[in-house]
């Protein structure tokens, strides 16, 4: 039921918002057609600017998957996670989690295909992928954005904020389903 | 630190991807020159499968693969040469040497001898894998960036327009000004009529409703508008960093990705992870902003130039 409402809402959401933006634009008189023109411009600009933020940030990610030092970060970790009792399975995930969107979702289809769906550590694997966002595409987008290289404590808060969703992750499920 | 993340990515990387391939070269994982006994079954003339046993494959490369005791594969032959067609079942190790090779899913062997229905093949010279796949990943992200980047000119300067006819209304104002008691505690530092609050909310309420394809422009337009408060350019600010620690928290109300592809693989309960990430989702975020709010207190990150003798240094 929740789930039908919410996504109903998502779908309705972005006309109904461009439906009161128009609207309420026509009401106060503003010039729309000649406005809305106006703020576009920028669109091009700003996606330009980000280019060589994200080809810095992408190459980098690349390298390391492709060297396969995944395997030597996970072997590193796997105490760690033996520790909390986070599977060894779902350790990858929480490395590549902040690293690459289309990777961890690449990984969560493979580990759910082999432990199926609705397992343990199906269902911990998809709590972690919802958990957290892509912090490295983030900042190099949003920082790129408006030419910015000093990140100053933003990786480290990001970062924070992935671990801690990993961790939350592990916990939520481990209190409801064991 | 994003630096030094950048630096380990990159150092560690490289030098993996060379550890690993002279460590393949030095045990001769792939077994470069070395015979390898097949079992040939003509269909036709030139097309035909070959097999060889599970015991074999693991005895001949020193692993263990996971398969069947008999693997078998479609094979085209041709006088002293034979393409094997490889499926997705296919052993680990023959994939990478065919995608060294340049084509995944077709292995090229030399025939170097036939004896009844049993050929002896080479496959081909297979080194320095890990470097060869970085190469690619730096060719391969690099455009890939630009896609994405490209990808994003329409929608970014939809919102854009979108934004505007909201500022020059007044309704960003009137969103801002609604949320403004929670606003002004997390971004002191904003002036709560700007409109980099009313950019900021649309956001955080395009990422809560899971509008991934409209969050993103909105979010830069927010930083654009933080940008023009920030006197340190090039150099992010508190509300900036604050604002990031919100987004890369990823609260969502759905999160449809996870939810669709737990469908798609036939779980029974694929919204099962609605309550689940909302709780993991939601401890992230208010872990970012209070990461952030102590952080920036630390001696490191304060910011310690004015700035007017920033621009001292520039000159």
């Amino acid at each position: 039921m929740i789930k039908e409402i919410a996504e109903t809402l998502s779908i309705l959401a972005i006309p109904l918002i461009i439906l009161g933006f128009v609207v309420h634009a026509t009401r106060k008189k503003v010039p729309v057609y000649e406005s809305f023109v106006a703020g576009a411009k920028g669109g091009f600009e700003v996606a330009i600017k980000i280019i060589p933020y994200l080809v810095a940030m992408l190459v980098a990610i690349g390298i390391f998957r492709a060297s396969g030092a995944m395997h030597i970060l996970v072997s590193a970790l796997s105490p760690i996670a033996h520790l909390i009792g986070m599977p060894p399975e779902v350790l990858p995930m929480a490395i590549l989690r902040p690293l690459s969107g289309s990777g961890s979702l690449g990984l969560m289809t493979d580990i759910m295909k082999k432990y199926g769906p609705d397992s343990f550590i199906g269902i911990l694997v998809s709590t972690m992928y919802g958990s957290s966002e892509t912090t490295f595409y983030v900042i190099a987008v949003y920082f790129g954005a408006v030419n910015i290289y000093r990140t100053r404590h933003a990786v480290a808060a990001g970062l924070i904020a992935d671990v801690v969703g990993m961790l939350g992750a592990l916990l939520i499920c481990r209190i409801l389903l064991r | 630190m994003l630096n030094y993340v950048w630096i380990a990515l990159v150092v560690i990387g490289v030098l993996a991807a060379a550890g690993s391939d002279i460590y393949d070269a030095s045990t001769n994982r792939y077994r470069n020159g070395q015979e390898f006994e097949v079992q040939y079954n003509s269909l036709s003339s030139n097309e035909g499968t070959i097999s060889f046993t599970k015991e074999y494959f693991d005895r001949f490369y020193g692993t263990s693969i996971e398969s069947s005791d008999t693997v078998s594969f479609p094979v085209v032959v041709a006088h002293d040469s034979a393409n094997i067609i490889l499926g997705e079942e296919a052993p680990g190790i023959w994939r990478t040497i065919a995608k060294t090779a340049g084509n995944e899913r077709r292995l090229g062997a030399t025939i170097r001898k036939r004896s009844g229905n049993h050929l002896f093949i080479i496959l081909p010279i297979t080194s320095l894998v890990r470097t060869k796949a970085v190469l690619d990943a730096i060719i391969s992200y690099s455009s890939l960036a630009v896609t994405i980047s490209l990808a994003l000119i329409g929608v970014m300067a939809f919102w854009l327009g979108i934004m505007k006819l909201g500022e020059d209304s007044g309704l960003i104002n009137i969103i801002a000004r609604a949320m403004k008691p929670i606003m002004v505690r997390v971004f002191p530092d904003i002036p709560p009529d700007h409109p980099a609050i009313g950019a900021m909310i649309m956001n955080i309420a395009a990422n809560m409703l899971g509008l991934n394809n409209a969050a993103t422009p909105l979010g830069l337009k927010a930083m654009d508008e933080l940008e023009k408060l920030n006197p340190n350019k090039g150099t992010a600010s508190n509300a900036m960093i604050t604002f990031l620690a919100i987004n890369t928290g990823g609260l969502t109300i759905i999160p449809a990705t996870a939810i669709a592809i737990r469908a798609a693989l036939g779980s029974k309960d694929p919204t099962v992870i609605l309550m689940t990430s909302f709780f993991g989702a939601g401890l992230a975020t208010i872990a970012g902003v209070l990461a952030a709010k102590i952080l920036q207190r630390l001696k490191i990150y304060r910011i310690e130039s004015t700035p007017q003798t920033n621009k001292a240094e520039e000159k």
